[in-house]
């Protein structure tokens, strides 16, 4: 590919995507500041790899660089928040294990989620373990469907959808809480 | 709990799964219709879905980074550079004057207003905050086999500092080759030395003078070892040149095929111990 096409392809592909980009390293990295320079590498490989970019959804492909460069920041700068592959699979069957409790006495009100604050809802995302915290951020805030997280991660879309189901679970009981 | 006929799970934990999926709008309408029955008759459900509802509005209610004029310049220059005015042939990218301020932010600035710069010296320019960074002289080189030196250090140094140091992951000759195949229409030969403690890693495209190349990654115990070929039209083989500058060690020869640049970070004997094994592989 001529470097003029490659680098039309890349504003095309990559700029529309910039702010997906970003909000998915703040919340992998927890920092505004480092998903900067988390997006901006992974761009720099985005941009040598444009030439793979088989279509698609550009969103989804881009997202894809930047979680992997955001744990590779995080491996580099901050290894002990690193879930091994084999505490993940702990998750899942922990995640398994809740579904047999019974439901909370008292079930979270609509009304108070949907009210909640900003800054409330931050730090319940920021408490979810990082695999929900992930497939949660790709969906409702990076709005890719169960099909393209579930490839992303590598994953079977039930796993997906229950660690979706999960996610919000948590968010909904810390939110619905009455304070 | 009554048996209901409309395929949907009995099971209460992915009936919910099923609350959300319709939320996402992941359901066929034939699904999501028999979900929405289930949701009429079934209050738990309901206040289920009136949650997952709820939590959307609360979610889309978080602000969306904007990504700031200075971050878009940044990206940018990566990939937006007027290629008319950039300088034909290799483009230096340690021609940095040692003036230059290299706060942590500035680095960015003069790769975004000068439009003399392509990517390669914006990713370059990080490889330069690093070896500063650790203490080490800056490389400066001139003349075409050096520029291209030059350029090889840098895609070594970025590769250290990137996300992957390879783009395809295998030690199986067999997926590297056709990878590089598939994409540059040629590569190099691929010889796996793991017996003899260098373990091929993976291949990756580098862009050098504008020109995508193959690049082979081996590891040697915790060090990387890049490998890049430049496809030349015959001439004569050349024995081992050494090339190693500011900590980094760097060989160069070439068959009849390819024209090699070997960099790492290892000792220089190591590195010589790599180009004798990979030359006697790549020669069957």
């Amino acid at each position: 590919m001529l470097n003029g096409e490659a680098q039309a392809r890349f504003s095309q592909v990559v700029t529309p995507h910039l702010g997906d980009a970003l909000a998915l390293a703040r919340w992998l990295t927890g920092s505004a500041a480092d998903a900067e320079d988390v997006v901006q590498d992974a761009c720099m490989k985005a941009y040598a790899g444009i030439g793979g970019y088989a279509g698609g959804n550009a969103r989804a492909w881009l997202l894809t660089i930047v979680r992997n460069a955001s744990y590779t920041w995080l491996a580099r700068n901050r290894p002990r928040d690193i879930v091994a592959v084999g505490d993940l699979n702990d998750l899942d069957d922990m995640s398994a294990a809740h579904r047999d409790q019974p439901p909370e006495s008292e079930s979270p009100e609509a009304s108070l989620i949907a009210k909640a604050d900003i800054a409330a809802l931050e730090a319940a995302i920021v408490a979810l373990p990082e695999p929900f915290r992930e497939t949660l951020v790709l969906r409702d805030i990076n709005g890719l469907s169960y099909r393209e997280i579930a490839v992303m991660l590598d994953v079977p879309m039930g796993t997906v959808m229950s660690r979706l189901a999960r996610a919000r679970g948590q968010l909904m009981s810390d939110l619905g809480r009455a304070r | 709990m009554t048996a209901h006929r409309d395929g949907l799970p009995e099971d209460k934990v992915e009936m919910t799964m099923m609350v959300h999926a319709l939320v996402d709008g992941e359901l066929d309408a034939a699904t999501a219709l028999a979900v929405e029955r289930r949701i009429a008759a079934d209050p738990e459900l309901a206040a289920e879905h009136a949650r997952v509802a709820a939590l959307r509005v609360a979610v889309n209610k978080l602000p969306k980074p904007q990504p700031s004029k200075a971050f878009l310049d940044r990206i940018q220059a990566i990939g937006g550079t007027d290629i008319q005015q950039a300088p034909q042939g290799s483009v230096l990218p340690f021609r940095m004057p040692s003036s230059q301020p290299r706060t942590e932010r500035s680095r960015w600035g003069w790769s975004a207003r000068s439009a003399t710069f392509d990517w390669r010296a914006l990713a370059a320019s990080i490889a330069i905050t690093a070896v500063v960074a650790s203490g080490a002289t800056q490389w400066v080189m001139t003349g075409t086999s050096d520029d291209f030196a030059a350029a090889v250090a840098s895609g070594h140094r970025r590769s250290l500092l990137a996300a992957n140091p390879v783009d395809v992951v295998s030690s199986d000759r067999h997926t590297v080759k056709p990878w590089l195949d598939g994409r540059l229409g040629m590569s190099p030969p691929a010889p796996d030395l793991i017996k003899e403690g260098f373990a091929l890693v993976g291949g990756r495209v580098e862009v050098v003078d504008g020109q995508p190349i193959p690049a082979l990654v081996y590891r040697h115990n915790e060090h990387l070892i890049t490998l890049v070929a430049q496809p030349r039209k015959g001439g004569e083989a050349t024995n081992p040149v050494d090339r190693s500058a500011d900590g980094f060690s760097m060989v160069s020869w070439s068959d009849r095929a390819f024209a090699y640049w070997a960099i790492t970070d290892m000792e220089r004997s190591g590195l010589d111990e790599f180009v004798t094994r990979f030359r006697a592989a790549a020669a069957i």
